[in-house]
């Protein structure tokens, strides 16, 4: 690890590093703790974890020769979710209330997995479900709400009754998150930011440091970089060596796939690397970025997803009505999500009829040029 | 009195609206304040730009969102982009106002959209309520603040259980330069009843116009401190028809200014999509 910044003189220097040191070596590190430099409060279960990782960013992306080796990274949902997001893991999922992948939402509901901590920015279906189905530990991140709906209703009932679960909140705004997730995709320790000062997120959040500007002496605040181990992200289209093309606005999802440790691209169609090269400006995260690709069609339902479906305002409304009570939202779970063998059996429940009406309606205001 | 032809949500949007001016950049929340800013381009303001956290720049408002990554946000946008950039373009001073809702408020004009304490801690809130979503970056940054809630005595307290987004803070001079703030703060109050200023001397929230039937006496006993009042305190003028009519054609389904109780009255999908697109303009 020492002799490493002195070999920092470029990218020659670090395709000799991988190539000198292999996959194994890098794999094989233990977590640094405070030896890295990064602030120890990064241990304290905030998903900043094996920092010596991500220090060496190279090294993280790892057994790069091996992944991007690979021709194709296309896998199912279960096998994805199987391989990535385990027990106790810390995540974060793509899109911004829209293109929010729903179906690996559920898909982690089904999994049965444990303790979940979860950096995102703003979230609402998708969290409320979560949390419901006593998936989360943790939450760090600046919205927990339903929209123009109203209040999450089992974020609600954790935080203020336990049920089924208390999760910890630890509140930031969304440029905070934002500005965290920047620095973990530039594997920088932390940003500078000009939100959050004098209010009580800072009272509340020791993480968030107000220092002195060193250079003109007014109050600035410092946020520590995340750096989850999944992030989840559905995207209009792939290419199987993970290429992944954006329309419609990006969220921080650039970043977001950067940071992470491993990344999982959903997406509503897979294309070929030739169509990807022929608007290469679209691919908002490169290859190198990804580990697996899974094709989900109407993958963020009943979000929208740009140029694909409308957000089925309809179907939340009567997801808000239900998850107010503890078993109405019980058995809608069972119904939608538990009892539904995969995404294509959920998009059955909800009616194949309904999906390409939402898909009608979009079309209308959007299409993506084929 | 006879009977109003309006409901006061429809005065406090149509009076948001004018809270707008023409080329304009405004952030603006998703709901009421949506609609608001999406009725101002349609009458006085026709280029004025809506820009969404998620990263959508200048759209055309062809229909209400429902949360701020709605692919109706990024309907015919100018520029369509990631969210850290267009806060950072806020934090660098291109953005003008800002709407935005809360549960609370103060005096200073200070925010709470985190929790409702009651008796108990942020931890174990009584309610516990979004969060700040990007409004303590909005309140941080932008030019000026328009604040959108409902006047009643436990949103207008004292002092906020939580204080989310950054108002005037303690009303102590420069407070918001001395905390590192670069946005200039709260300009105005709108309610469903009356509209609030701030005094650019003390900070402190005064009444400055009040709706048509509404009394001076109602607002103060809805106000958590002794509320000051303009000495030209004005009244709002009702809503003409033609913006009461161009505020349905917005919120064609009645979700937004109707909340739960509209989506009763909706049929179904079918006609969900159809109000949609037939008032869209496209």
């Amino acid at each position: 690890m020492s002799l490493c910044p002195g070999l920092m003189t470029g990218v020659i220097g670090l395709a000799m590093i991988v190539l000198a040191l292999g996959s194994n070596m890098i794999s094989s590190k233990k977590p640094a703790g405070s030896a890295s430099g990064v602030p120890a409060a990064d241990a304290n279960g905030g998903g900043c974890v094996e920092l010596d990782r991500h220090f060496f960013t190279w090294g993280r992306r790892k057994q790069l020769t091996e992944k991007n080796g690979k021709t194709s990274k296309v896998m199912t949902l279960r096998e994805a979710v199987r391989k990535y997001v385990t027990d106790g893991c810390s995540v974060t999922f793509g899109g911004f209330i829209g293109r929010d992948c729903v179906a690996a939402v559920h898909e982690i509901i089904r999994q049965g997995i444990k303790d979940l901590t979860v950096i995102d920015d703003s979230k609402t279906d998708m969290m409320d479900l979560l949390v419901g189905a006593g998936c989360v530990k943790r939450w760090e991140g600046a919205y927990l709400g339903y929209g123009a709906i109203g209040l999450a209703p089992n974020i609600r009932r954790s935080v203020e009754k336990g049920v089924p679960l208390k999760i910890e909140l630890e509140d930031w705004s969304n440029n905070g998150i934002s500005m965290r997730f920047l620095a973990g995709a530039m594997n920088l320790p932390f940003m500078a930011i000009r939100s959050m000062l004098g209010t009580d997120i800072v009272k509340y959040n020791p993480r968030i440091k107000v220092i002195e500007d060193p250079y003109e002496g007014r109050p600035i605040a410092l946020v520590p970089a995340a750096r989850p181990d999944v992030a989840i992200i559905h995207v209009q289209r792939a290419d199987a060596m993970g290429n992944a093309q954006v329309w419609g606005f990006n969220g921080n999802d650039e970043n977001k796939a950067r940071a992470a440790k491993h990344t999982i691209i959903t997406c509503e169609e897979i294309v070929s690397t030739d169509e990807i090269r022929r608007q290469g400006n679209l691919t908002l995260i490169p290859f190198y970025c990804v580990d697996a690709v899974v094709q989900v069609p109407f993958g963020c339902h009943p979000q929208s997803c740009y140029g694909y479906y409308a957000y089925d305002v309809l179907f939340c409304s009567d997801y808000h009505e239900a998850a107010k009570n503890r078993d109405k939202f019980l058995k809608w779970l069972d119904r939608y999500v538990l009892s539904a063998e995969d995404h294509m059996d959920y998009c059955a429940k909800v009616g194949w009829d309904r999906l390409q009406k939402l898909m009608r309606l979009e079309r209308h205001f959007n299409r993506i040029p084929g | 009195m006879q009977e109003k032809k309006y409901r006061a949500s429809e005065l406090m949007a149509v009076m948001t609206a004018k809270e707008f001016r023409d080329w304009e950049i405004a952030f603006v929340g998703i709901g009421i304040p949506l609609v608001a800013g999406m009725l101002a381009k349609r009458f006085h303001a026709p280029n004025l730009n809506i820009v969404y956290e998620s990263g959508c720049i200048g759209p055309l408002k062809y229909r209400v969102d429902f949360n701020v990554g709605d692919s109706s946000a990024a309907d015919g946008a100018l520029c369509l982009t990631s969210e850290w950039r267009v806060f950072s373009d806020m934090q660098a001073g291109y953005y003008d106002v800002g709407v935005l809702g809360a549960a609370q408020v103060d005096k200073y004009g200070n925010l709470n959209t985190t929790v409702i304490t009651g008796d108990q801690d942020y931890y174990t809130p009584k309610v516990r309520l979004p969060g700040s979503g990007g409004g303590n970056d909005i309140g941080s940054s932008i030019g000026r603040v328009v604040v959108m809630l409902r006047l009643e005595r436990h949103r207008f307290v004292e002092k906020v259980d939580y204080l989310t987004t950054p108002g005037f803070l303690d009303g102590s001079p420069g407070a918001r330069e001395k905390a590192g703030l670069v946005g200039s703060g709260p300009a105005a109050v709108v309610t469903n009843k009356a509209v609030f200023r701030f005094d650019p001397d003390t900070y402190e929230m005064y009444l400055h116009t009040i709706y048509p039937g509404v009394t001076v006496e109602e607002v103060k006993s809805l106000v958590g401190w002794d509320l000051k009042v303009a000495d030209n305190l004005k009244v709002a003028p009702e809503p003409t028809p033609e913006e009461l009519a161009a505020l349905r054609a917005v919120d064609p389904t009645n979700l937004i200014m109707g909340g739960a109780e509209a989506r009763k009255s909706l049929a179904g999908i079918d006609e969900y999509i159809e109000l949609t697109i037939k008032n869209s303009g496209k």
